[in-house]
């Protein structure tokens, strides 16, 4: 292991370990790893954006190969920054009603076309017993989930009599959706310590035999 | 080594009992800190096989690319951040495997600015390297493109108008690999791993418009959505966080960092519930009977 691989895994370390201290109380050790990946994430982005889409994007196709027609995209974009000076904002508009209409020209489709129809279809299963008591019964809890769950969210009548009832039958299924999403969260919190843990013992405290030997 | 595992197991009980207990008992959470950071810590040191079932959602994606013949031109995605390597990077690993072990051919790329292009080429290029693959040939990085729907459209016409060149500014053309491959029509399969709503766009604009298969792999907070496309067949398969990384480890019969991380998982979730029925106990009996009273900050 060569130094600056050590030096990285040490680096590596200290803020993995600066961050983790918030836990026993705020500390500065905290505060300059945190200030420090904000300062850093901004710089990286800057620059990647730079180059990835100034430069890739429009810089070089327009003049080194010559598709002078990028300079529309270009003047688009410059146009939002109009906003930062007053009495010329409205320039801006422009380019927004461009980038509106672009994405609701692309998502009306991938919306309807990949989400809410296939989704619904989805949901349009078959209660015929011949399939089995367990099958049955899935798409049972999956059509009264549904239901319940869309009718909670009509607000048009009041939620009373059997309209209430299905409504609170809804916020069961509600309930148990944010229940198995708290239970993911925690699962994912939990995997991301892990993997900061095993950074420390396998690679940091690794490198202690390295230094050592 | 039964009597071993017997004392280890005694030896986890009682401590996170004492710290529960010192939890309530001071109301200080940081003890529920030091009782999760003992969970963690102990079977990456002590190797503990908790036995856990495969889920029949990565079942489905391992099949699914099973089937697929030798030699099939699969996209693999590195659609997540640095902030969720523990979760992504070993389906990634993962996927590297068992696609390099059928002798597919890999075009990957990004479309996360932060971490994206810096992670696929590491990890793609380790992998190849233990796998004996030749890049160009065998695998090629497309790197990062900003505007991942513009990205995502526009590669179902050309994936040259998008990616003139590769992560190292190699032109297409000039990668053998490329040559047969114009648009989604020449890839197989499409093998998502991401941290983020960019896998429905996968979903939504390329499965549902093009026609390419798509199973995915995302982070465990994620996953919940995302079942909802397995169910209505749009998405082929889901590795849902480290216990999805962990199950296509087995099923590729190469366990690695998600298996060794399950354990800490299995018995941090098994501390939070007890912590859960433990606090709702003390809750409902100091309501029934009146605050005993327990200085100090609320747990």
């Amino acid at each position: 292991m060569s130094f600056v691989e050590i030096f990285q895994i040490w680096l590596i370390a200290f803020f993995t370990l600066a961050l983790f201290s918030f836990l026993y109380k705020d500390n500065a050790f905290y505060k300059l790893a945190e200030h420090v990946f904000a300062g850093l994430s901004a710089g990286y982005y800057v620059g990647l954006t730079w180059n990835s889409v100034i430069i890739q994007q429009m810089y070089d196709p327009m003049i080194i190969n010559g598709k002078w027609y990028l300079f529309i995209p270009g003047l688009l974009g410059l146009m939002m920054f109009s906003r930062f000076f007053k009495g010329f904002h409205w320039i801006s508009r422009f380019s927004l009603a461009f980038v509106m209409g672009n994405t609701a020209g692309i998502f009306l489709i991938s919306e309807l076309h990949g989400k809410v129809l296939p989704q619904v279809q989805g949901t349009m299963v078959s209660i015929n017993p011949s399939q089995g008591f367990g099958p049955t019964l899935l798409s049972l809890i999956i059509i009264v989930g549904v239901v319940s769950t869309l009718i909670y969210f009509y607000f048009s009548k009041e939620h009373k009599g059997l309209l209430g009832g299905v409504a609170r039958t809804g916020i069961w299924f509600i309930m148990i959706s944010f229940g198995a999403h708290f239970g993911y969260t925690v699962m994912a919190r939990v995997s991301l310590l892990i993997g900061r843990v095993q950074f420390l013992i396998d690679d940091w405290l690794g490198s202690f035999s390295q230094i050592f030997s | 080594m039964t009597f071993w595992l017997i004392i280890a197991y005694s030896l986890l009980i009682l401590i996170g009992a004492v710290l529960l207990y010192m939890t309530f008992r001071k109301g200080d959470r940081r003890y529920i800190y030091l009782a999760v950071a003992f969970y963690v810590i102990f079977p990456v040191v002590i190797t503990l096989d908790l036995p856990a079932d495969i889920s029949p959602e990565v079942l489905q994606l391992y099949e699914a690319v099973e089937a697929l013949p030798d030699s099939s031109t699969v996209m693999l995605t590195f659609d997540y951040y640095a902030s969720t390597l523990a979760e992504t990077e070993p389906m990634s690993r993962a996927a590297l495997r068992h696609l390099f072990g059928k002798d597919c051919r890999i075009v990957t790329m990004t479309t996360i600015p932060l971490g994206g292009p810096s992670i696929s080429e590491r990890v793609t290029r380790e992998e190849a390297a233990a796998c004996g693959k030749v890049y160009g040939d065998d695998f090629v990085n497309l790197g990062y493109k900003a505007n991942y729907v513009a990205v995502l459209k526009g590669m179902g016409n050309s994936i040259e108008s998008i990616y003139p060149t590769d992560n190292t500014g190699t032109l297409l053309s000039e990668l053998p690999l490329m040559r047969n491959v114009q648009n989604y029509d020449d890839i197989d399969f499409i093998f998502v791993v991401a941290d983020n709503g960019v896998v429905e766009y996968w979903m939504s604009i390329v499965n549902a418009q093009y026609g390419t298969p798509v199973g995915s792999g995302v982070t465990a907070v994620m996953a919940p959505k995302i079942y909802a496309y397995v169910g209505s067949g749009q998405m082929t398969g889901l590795l849902g966080g480290m216990k999805g990384a962990a199950d296509y480890e087995k099923l590729i019969k190469r366990p690695d960092f998600a298996v060794k991380g399950m354990s800490a998982q299995s018995l941090v979730h098994m501390f939070i519930i007890c912590s859960v029925i433990v606090g709702n106990f003390i809750y409902f009996r100091e309501r029934k009977y009146g605050r005993t009273g327990s200085g100090g900050k609320s747990a």
